[in-house]
């Protein structure tokens, strides 16, 4: 056919312009001026009651079963239907309240014995019914050491009890170490000081209290099948039947929460005003999900941030829709400080000195999604303001931190100082050796983006790089969680925290004594034994002033030996339609089911 | 009247090549129950010019048709898409060269035959199918109302175009066309096929045009043979004139390429040399002069017209040499000379052939 | 003809058998990522991973695993006799493999039925009009857009449709529930509340489709007409409209039902993108999230299920095939 160019050409032009219309909608230089809401120091506002609320999320929950919760989305759907011993109210992130827990944890003056007592009045949903004991509680702590019911927080958390299993048991372990003196006290019993930290550890999910006579005969299977069965504390729950089975959860599907008609209101802090909470999974695009929340009416998105253009949007067009949570977590650019040249400290300072921060931080979204790091521990955390807050000190010793936009005269000063150790620099500070330094990186946006602004940095400095991009979960679990996979260069990694506490921070990931052979997540695989020595002497510490010097300090002396370069403390923007009243949860940054209402 | 007349019948293709001129000025004459052969190679326009009467050229949007056909006094070429379609398969059948693609190969041959009668008859479908298994039965196919429910492909070659006859015949037209229905069938098959075609033409009355390029064809079935070359007709006689006494040399280059039963084996076929021309660019003068071996320089410029002998007026010839010189030319070639011997023979000068 | 059907069920089995295990060894020797340590999260120790990984079956040598996969997979034991094939339990939250197929191919079945009605309803009456009207200004029109058509890329003209016509986000609000699944009920349990749903879905996905079958029909049809008894069936007097109809189209629509048979068969194994854009919770999607997650039962699952349909349709098209042509004989 000869002719049909010109009509090809003229179809063109219309479907140019069919997509340049509905692309229009999207651009608006609408600034009306001041600032977006930030939920760090919120108030909670008083909600209206009833409504139905849609969540759109693009992943299902990981887990219902609080034996084995581990995602944050997990964590927004189970907080809800489900109260943990010490809980965080949305107004105040560092500091647990009791839920269950009638009153704080006593701690022993050996720091060995931690004594809670829990509130009475607290039933389980149908069909268990009952009011809680501590046996519930006891029992749930210990099928998390089971081999049916996987939880790597058991050990890494709870190791320390007396009894506890080192290897997941076969069936259900009898921890001698968790005691039940009578229904409503607890008593755990540790084999080293760490009340502390375990203490800190009580807001887990895995403190959820599980009915025995009920959950026994899920957990002998292997895996448990309580996951499809579980019974609720909280003031929302999963639709189910008669016998238990979670008719309301349709994997990858959708979610429907419900009244728990067994919650009573005045044993409780959560106001829980909506009737009906229905989770929509599957909305694998965010740029289309955002909008309908943006859009529409009683939405708010579970798992998944609005990507960068739209969340551009978001705060010029709704930034009341929006809100910024202090995610607790740092982004880094991983060296692996087993692997030449990035062995030499002088050559990794250089690293950092020669990145370009913001232009990390502007793939993903810019100066809105939080503040640039330049340390480890993130805003939030105690011990954040003692290790010198949001802004790098004017001493000497931090110069190859001072600029964000990257300094080239620092950086060539550390270079000439690696060279004197013996590194091949050049004489104007480039590397000179010719070997390809494997980095590894990830395929989802933005992430992927950030891998490569991250590639070019280290091309500044003369580096040749082997970028290979590979899914996600590869990333973690073959490649950069793999110490023996040999991988340079880990450009996506970042830590997040699991509570509020400098060590549950810190030792996971620069203690040289975490290192594993498998899911490590010490990147740098740090090991100075100066480091390891002081992190293992202030874990001990109670929580308090002294704790938080300690792990500031540490924090400090980290950076100094730049194991990484830390690039950004997130601020995880939330969205919601303009007829929700959302308030946000600090803790697990994500909206707070039981506070949130519609307008 | 006639009940075929075609004159100066002429059909062009515009293609992006060029202009074909298939059919360049033909006219012929058949009479009710009469049997006409054209013979020709391929690309004389021999089965274009019966396509255009049945009105199928007018399928090709690049065809350009002239002159004139008058059926039963009825001028065709500016009748209706309508009226054509009614006349087609009724009054004016047609057979073709090859049964098994001529036939769909999707519908049983009962169903065809009925469809072939129902679409000029208003008759129910069962007395359609009684009228296709009388049919069949005509044609010589044996146990008939079996073999309606029968495929295409479940007959042979022979008995296909058996059925195609029969499925021409079943509206007793007036006029069969048959363009090539022996030339894919084994030598016995076409025997049966041409007496069969004899015998309907006697018993139905029927008015047959039987296109080939097989003078063996016609030599049985036809009352008349025109011959075809370059989309005209170059020599025009009845059967038994053409093959006694022909006076075109492309005609006795069909004739003297026939190989003979009664000539000793071993003997060379004697082809027509050259190749046909090209209907684009037609070659100047006489069409057949570049292949004539009595080519004269005057026949490079003038056309010649279709005339009659002298003593016959229903012979007509296209050449311009006298009729007197291809009478002499024609005994020396009985005679077993070559046509180089026979040109000197009769005198004409031997120039050379334009290629 | 029962012989040749019975011969292609055994080598459908077999292919079946050759699959599972390409897609075994393919899984096993190259995962996309350790489900062993996606299962165990962070900071798991050693005896937690290994204690997983003897959950998983995936500490036993590879054949051994293989064999036990396949054992009860068969639906059929030598003990017990008949009994369900058991497809296995995800690595991700332990659901039967088997229940979130069978759960989610209503799902995936209506958005691919109702594409392939969509469009053969378009495709086809396109292809005949083209190839009647060869040359004409409808034809270039036609040929032109499905040339357009085919290029488009599915996901973005997904997101196309779903920015003009959305219910929610759309700027041309069309009807109810126009772009978001409902996740309760299928097409064929709930057809008035599911189908407008689907709507959008059906147009994206019919759209390439449609052009691809025009230009095939066209194509087809333009070499039929040129057919020997096409001219036979003029030379009868039939009208034009039965000619190309009935012996036209007839004859060129054969192979069409040969390329439907192998398009439905791989549509109902998971159309991903037109899946994922309009967030359809079919077997594709299903697919795809568990090839990320490394959940390797559920992949064998999807595999196996979108293998089964294709083969079963193409031994269905083939048997369709000696009904449509009688020349064709098994």
């Amino acid at each position: 056919m000869t002719r049909t160019p010109k009509r090809v050409a003229m179809l063109a032009a219309l479907l140019a312009l069919v997509l340049f219309v509905a692309a229009c909608g999207s651009s608006s230089s609408d600034d009306k001026g001041g600032s977006v809401k930030s939920s760090a120091g919120q108030k909670i506002p008083q909600g209206k009651q009833g409504g139905e609320l849609t969540v759109l999320s693009a992943g299902d929950v990981d887990y219902m079963d609080p034996g084995q919760m581990y995602y944050t989305f997990g964590y927004m759907i189970g907080y809800s239907v489900n109260r943990a011993l010490y809980s965080f109210k949305p107004d105040n992130a560092e500091k647990p309240v009791p839920d269950i827990a009638a009153s704080d944890p006593q701690i022993s003056a050996d720091k060995k014995t931690i004594t809670i007592k829990i509130k009475q009045g607290i039933k389980f949903s149908p069909p268990v019914n009952r009011e809680i004991t501590t046996k519930d509680i006891k029992y749930a702590m210990e099928r998390v050491f089971s081999a049916n019911v996987p939880n790597p927080y058991a050990t890494g958390y709870f190791g320390t009890i007396q009894g506890a299993p080192k290897a997941p048991a076969k069936g259900i372990p009898d921890i001698s170490g968790i005691q039940t003196p009578d229904d409503q006290t607890l008593v755990i019993k540790l084999t080293q000081p760490k009340a502390a930290t375990v203490a800190a550890a009580l807001v887990m999910p895995l403190t959820m209290p599980v009915p025995p006579e009920y959950a026994k005969k899920f957990d002998a299977k292997n895996p448990s099948t309580y996951n499809q069965n579980v019974v609720f504390t909280g003031p929302y729950m999963v639709k189910n039947d008669a016998s238990g089975k979670l008719t309301g959860w349709k994997p990858a599907k959708s979610i429907e929460l419900v009244r728990n008609p067994n919650w009573d209101k005045s044993t409780d802090y959560r106001p829980a005003y909506l009737d009906k909470i229905h989770i929509d999974e599957g909305n694998a695009d965010a740029t289309v999900a955002s909008r309908r929340i943006l859009n529409g009416s009683a939405l708010v998105q579970g798992d998944g941030a609005p990507p960068a253009p739209v969340l551009k949007q978001a705060a010029t067009r709704f930034k009341n829709q929006l809100v910024l949570v202090p995610a607790g977590g740092t982004r880094y650019v991983a060296m692996n400080t087993k692997i030449k040249p990035f062995d030499n400290v002088n050559v990794r300072k250089a690293v950092v000195a020669i990145f370009d921060r913001n232009a990390m931080r502007l793939t993903r979204g810019g100066p809105i999604v939080g503040d640039l790091a330049w340390r480890y521990i993130p805003p939030g955390i105690p011990g954040f303001d003692e290790a010198g807050g949001l802004n790098v000190p004017d001493d000497p010793k931090f110069d190859f931190l001072k600029n964000p936009a990257g300094d080239p005269a620092v950086a060539k000063k550390y270079m000439l100082a690696a060279k004197q150790d013996g590194v091949p620099v050049t004489a104007d500070g480039k590397y000179a050796g010719k070997e390809k330094l494997l980095m590894i990186g990830t395929n989802a946006d933005p992430g992927k983006k950030s891998a490569q602004v991250a590639e070019n940095q280290f091309e500044k400095l003369g580096f040749n790089l082997n970028f290979r991009i590979v899914t996600q979960d590869a990333l973690y679990t073959k490649f950069c969680g793999v110490p023996k996979a040999n991988v340079a260069i880990c450009p996506n990694v970042g830590f997040f925290k699991d509570f509020v506490d400098p060590e549950s921070f810190i030792n996971p990931t620069f203690n040289g004594e975490a290192i594993l052979p498998a899911n490590n997540t010490n990147w740098p695989q740090l090991d100075d034994k100066a480091i390891n020595k002081a992190i293992d002497d202030a874990a001990i510490l109670a929580p308090g002033a002294e704790r938080s010097k300690a792990f500031a300090k540490i924090d400090q002396d980290i950076t100094l030996l730049a194991p990484a370069v830390p690039w950004l403390w997130d601020k995880t923007p939330l969205i919601e339609s303009k007829d929700v009243q959302g308030v946000a949860d600090n803790y697990s940054t994500v909206w707070h089911l039981s506070f949130t209402s519609l307008k | 009247m006639s009940l075929l007349e075609v004159d100066d019948l002429r059909v062009h293709f515009h293609t992006d090549d060029g202009i074909v001129k298939a059919v360049d000025g033909v006219s012929y004459r058949v009479e009710r129950g009469q049997a006409l052969g054209i013979v020709g190679e391929s690309g004389s326009g021999k089965s274009v010019s019966s396509l255009t009467v049945m009105g199928l050229t007018r399928f090709f949007k690049s065809a350009r048709i002239s002159g004139s056909i008058r059926f039963d006094g009825k001028e065709l070429l500016t009748a209706s898409d309508e009226e054509m379609r009614r006349i087609r398969g009724n009054e004016i059948a047609m057979i073709f060269q090859d049964p098994l693609s001529s036939l769909h190969p999707f519908y049983r041959i009962g169903k065809q035959l009925v469809e072939a009668i129902q679409s000029h008859r208003d008759v129910s479908r069962a007395q359609a199918l009684d009228r296709a298994v009388e049919m069949l039965g005509l044609v010589g196919i044996p146990e008939p109302r079996k073999r309606v429910d029968a495929y295409p492909h479940e007959f042979s070659g022979g008995m296909r175009q058996r059925v195609m006859i029969a499925m021409a015949l079943a509206n007793d037209p007036k006029l069969l066309i048959a363009d090539e229905p022996t030339t894919a069938l084994d030598v016995t098959v076409q025997a049966q096929i041409l007496d069969l075609i004899q015998r309907l033409q006697s018993e139905l009355d029927t008015a047959i045009v039987m296109i080939t390029h097989d003078l063996g064809v016609v030599a049985e079935v036809t009352d008349e043979i025109a011959v075809m070359y370059a989309g005209e007709i170059v020599e025009h006689a009845s059967k038994d004139t053409i093959f006694a006494s022909p006076e075109h040399p492309y005609t006795w280059g069909l004739l003297r390429s026939i190989p003979r039963l009664d000539l000793p084996r071993g003997e060379e076929l004697v082809p027509i040399s050259g190749r046909p021309p090209s209907l684009i660019n037609t070659p100047g003068g006489c069409y057949f002069h570049p292949r004539c071996p009595y080519v004269r320089e005057a026949h490079r410029v003038t056309h010649p017209g279709l005339d009659p002998v002298p003593d016959d007026a229903e012979h007509t010839v296209r050449c311009l040499l006298a009729s007197d010189t291809r009478r002499r030319l024609w005994r020396e070639l009985q005679e077993g000379k070559d046509p180089e011997q026979a040109r000197t023979a009769v005198g004409i000068d031997a120039e050379e052939v334009a290629p | 003809m029962a012989t040749y059907i019975v011969r292609r069920l055994l080598w459908m089995i077999v292919l079946l058998l050759v699959i599972s295990f390409l897609t075994f060894l393919i899984f096993q020797k190259l995962p996309s990522a350790d489900p062993v340590s996606l299962r165990a999260g962070r900071n798991a120790t050693p005896e937690l991973r290994a204690s997983i990984k003897h959950t998983f079956g995936l500490d036993k040598p590879f054949f051994e695993q293989y064999r036990i996969y396949l054992a009860k997979l068969v639906p059929f034991d030598f003990h017990k006799g008949f009994k369900p094939p058991d497809f296995g339990y995800s690595y991700q939250n332990n659901v039967s493999v088997k229940s979130q197929i069978l759960d989610r191919l209503p799902a995936t079945a209506g958005l691919s039925l109702g594409g392939v009605v969509v469009w053969l309803l378009i495709g086809i009456p396109v292809g005949i009009i083209s190839a009647i009207r060869r040359g004409k200004l409808s034809d270039r029109l036609a040929m032109g857009g499905a040339l357009v058509a085919i290029s488009a890329p599915v996901y973005w003209l997904g997101l196309v449709m779903l920015y003009l016509f959305s219910n929610d986000i759309g700027r041309i609000k069309i009807f109810e529930g126009a772009g978001s699944y409902p996740n309760t009920g299928s097409l064929f349990s709930d057809p008035f509340s599911v189908a407008p749903s689907l709507f959008l879905p059906w147009i994206v996905l019919a759209t390439a489709f449609a052009a691809i079958y025009a230009r095939f029909l066209r194509g087809n049809l333009l070499e039929v007409m040129a057919e020997d008894y096409i001219r036979t069936a003029r030379a009868k007097g039939l009208r034009e409209r039965t000619v190309i109809f009935r012996h036209g189209v007839r004859s060129a629509i054969t192979p069409i039902v040969t390329i439907l048979g192998l398009d439905l068969g791989i549509l109902l194994g998971g159309a991903i993108l037109t899946e994922t854009v309009f967030n359809i919770p079919g077997i594709g999607r299903l697919a795809f999230d568990s090839i990320q997650k490394s959940d390797l039962p559920t992949v064998q699952g999807t595999v196996i299920m979108g293998a089964f349909f294709i083969i079963a349709l193409n031994l269905i098209v083939d048997v369709l095939y000696a009904f449509l042509d009688p020349r064709v004989r098994y």
